[in-house]
C-alpha cells in the first residue's frame, strides 16, 4: 500500500475543517467542520496507530498519547478559531494542559509543571487581563467586528496545509521503505552510552524503565559520579544539563527577562498628562 | 494499538505549528496574533522534548527552558505594546494600523 496517500487524504481533510471552522458570517458551517474534524482527527490517530501495530515496544501509555494528543489538537483548532477573545486565551489554557500531559508521558516532569506554571499560570492570565482591558462590549454578547471575520482564509489554509503536507510526506518513510530501522532506539542508544561509559572510564548504572539513561558526567560534578550505581531521575539530570552545560545560558535567559519587563514597563506605564517623558528625564538637570 | 513512537509526537508538534501559522494569518486581532505565535511556541517545544526522549538526552529539555523565558519576555513586551496602541486609537484591528508603515 503507498504509504503517502492516507496521508494526502487526512491533510486535505485537515485543510477542509479548518477552513469550515474559521469565523465568518455563516455559523452553520462551523458545525459541519467540527464534525468533519473530529473523524479527520480520529483517521490521523488510527493511520498512526496502524503503522505500529506490529510494533510492542511500550515507549509509553497509547491511551493517553491519543487522548492528550485529541485535547491538544482540538484546543489549539478552538484557539484560532473561537470568534471571541477570551475563549481562545481559555483554550490555550486547555492546550498546555494537555501539553503537560504530553511531557509527562515523554519523561519531562519538569518541563510539564514549568509549562503550566509559567504558560497557563502566568503568560495566559497576562493574555487574559489584556484581552479583558482591551475590549469594549458594543453590542452586547457580540464580538467585535475584527473577530467576527477572518481576514484571506483560503490563501492562508493552503499555505499551511501545503506545509504540513510537505513536513509530513518528509518525515513519515517512502513507500518501499521500512518503518522498522527508524522505529524507538533504545538498543541502540544503550550500546552508544556503553561506549561512552567505558571512553570516560566511567561505570555506567544499569538502564531502569520511565528514567532517562544519561551520558557520562566525565568529572562535570563529583555528586553524580559517587553514586554511579544509582541511576540519576530525570529532573537531575536536567539540572545537571542547566546549571552545568548552560549555566552561561542560563544568566543570558535571566538578563533577557530583566530587559523585557523594564521594557515593558517603559511602554505600557502612564504619561502624566503635561509632563512628557523627555521633560521628566531631564528635570533633574535643570535644578 | 501499537506502540507511540517518535513520529506521534513529531506529528502532533507539526500540527500545532501548523495551527499557529494559520492562525497568525488569519486573525485580526492584535492580541490573537501573538496568542498564536505561543501556539507555534508549543509545537516547537513538543517537539524539542520528543527528541529529548527519543535520543536520552536532557538538551531538548534545557532548550524548552530557554524557549520559555524567549516567550515570557515577548509576551510582556507584546502586550505592553498592544495595550500602548489600544490606547491611541481603541481597536484592535490590524487593518487600523496599516498606514504605520515607513
Amino acid at each position: 500500500m503507498n504509504l503517502s496517500m492516507p496521508l494526502l487524504v487526512l491533510t486535505a481533510l485537515g485543510a477542509v475543517t479548518v477552513y469550515l471552522m474559521l469565523p465568518r458570517a455563516k455559523p452553520s458551517l462551523v458545525k459541519v467542520g467540527g464534525l468533519l474534524g473530529a473523524l479527520t482527527l480520529a483517521g490521523l490517530f488510527a493511520y498512526l496507530a496502524s503503522l505500529f501495530a506490529h510494533n510492542n515496544t511500550e515507549v509509553s501509555l497509547p491511551v493517553y498519547f491519543y487522548l492528550f494528543a485529541g485535547i491538544a489538537i482540538a484546543s489549539a483548532i478552538g484557539v484560532i478559531c473561537h470568534p471571541k477573545p477570551v475563549y481562545s486565551a481559555l483554550y490555550f489554557v486547555l492546550l498546555s494542559l494537555a501539553g503537560a500531559g504530553l511531557y509527562v508521558l515523554l519523561l519531562a516532569e519538569f518541563v510539564a509543571v514549568v509549562l503550566i506554571i509559567i504558560y497557563a499560570g502566568a503568560i495566559l492570565v497576562t493574555y487574559v487581563f489584556v484581552i479583558m482591558l482591551a475590549s469594549q462590549e458594543v453590542g452586547g454578547r457580540r464580538a467585535a467586528e475584527y473577530d467576527r471575520f477572518a481576514a484571506d482564509p483560503l490563501p492562508a489554509v493552503f499555505v499551511g496545509f501545503l506545509l504540513i503536507g510537505t513536513v509530513l510526506l518528509a518525515t513519515f518513510p517512502k513507500p518501499g521503505e521500512s518503518l522498522v530501522q527508524v522505529n524507538n532506539p533504545d538498543t541502540k542508544m544503550v550500546a552508544y552510552l556503553e561506549n561512552k561509559y567505558a571512553a570516560a572510564g566511567e561505570l555506567m548504572p544499569a538502564p531502569q524503565s520511565g528514567v532517562l539513561p544519561t551520558l557520562p558526567t566525565a568529572g562535570m560534578a563529583q555528586a553524580t559520579t559517587a553514586t554511579a550505581n544509582t541511576v540519576p531521575g530525570n529532573i537531575q539530570v536536567l539540572g545537571n544539563s542547566l546549571y552545568g552545560k548552560y549555566l552561561f545560558s542560563v544568566e543570558l535567559a535571566g538578563i533577557l527577562l530583566t530587559i523585557s519587563l523594564v521594557g515593558a514597563v517603559m511602554i505600557a506605564r502612564k504619561r502624566t498628562a503635561g509632563v512628557s517623558v523627555d521633560s521628566e528625564r531631564t528635570a533633574p538637570l535643570n535644578q | 494499538m501499537g506502540s507511540i513512537e517518535l513520529y506521534h509526537y513529531l506529528v502532533v508538534g507539526a500540527v500545532l505549528f501548523v495551527l499557529g501559522l494559520i492562525g497568525f494569518m488569519v486573525r485580526r486581532n492584535l492580541i490573537l496574533m501573538f496568542l498564536c505565535t505561543e501556539l507555534m511556541f508549543q509545537g516547537v517545544a513538543l517537539n524539542f522534548v520528543a527528541f529529548s526522549r527519543y535520543h536520552f538526552n536532557p538538551q531538548g529539555q534545557s532548550f524548552v527552558i530557554f524557549l520559555l523565558a524567549v516567550a515570557a519576555a515577548e509576551a510582556s513586551l507584546a502586550l505592553g505594546l498592544v495595550v500602548y496602541l489600544y490606547k491611541n486609537k481603541a481597536t484592535l484591528d490590524t487593518e487600523a494600523w496599516s498606514q504605520l508603515q515607513g
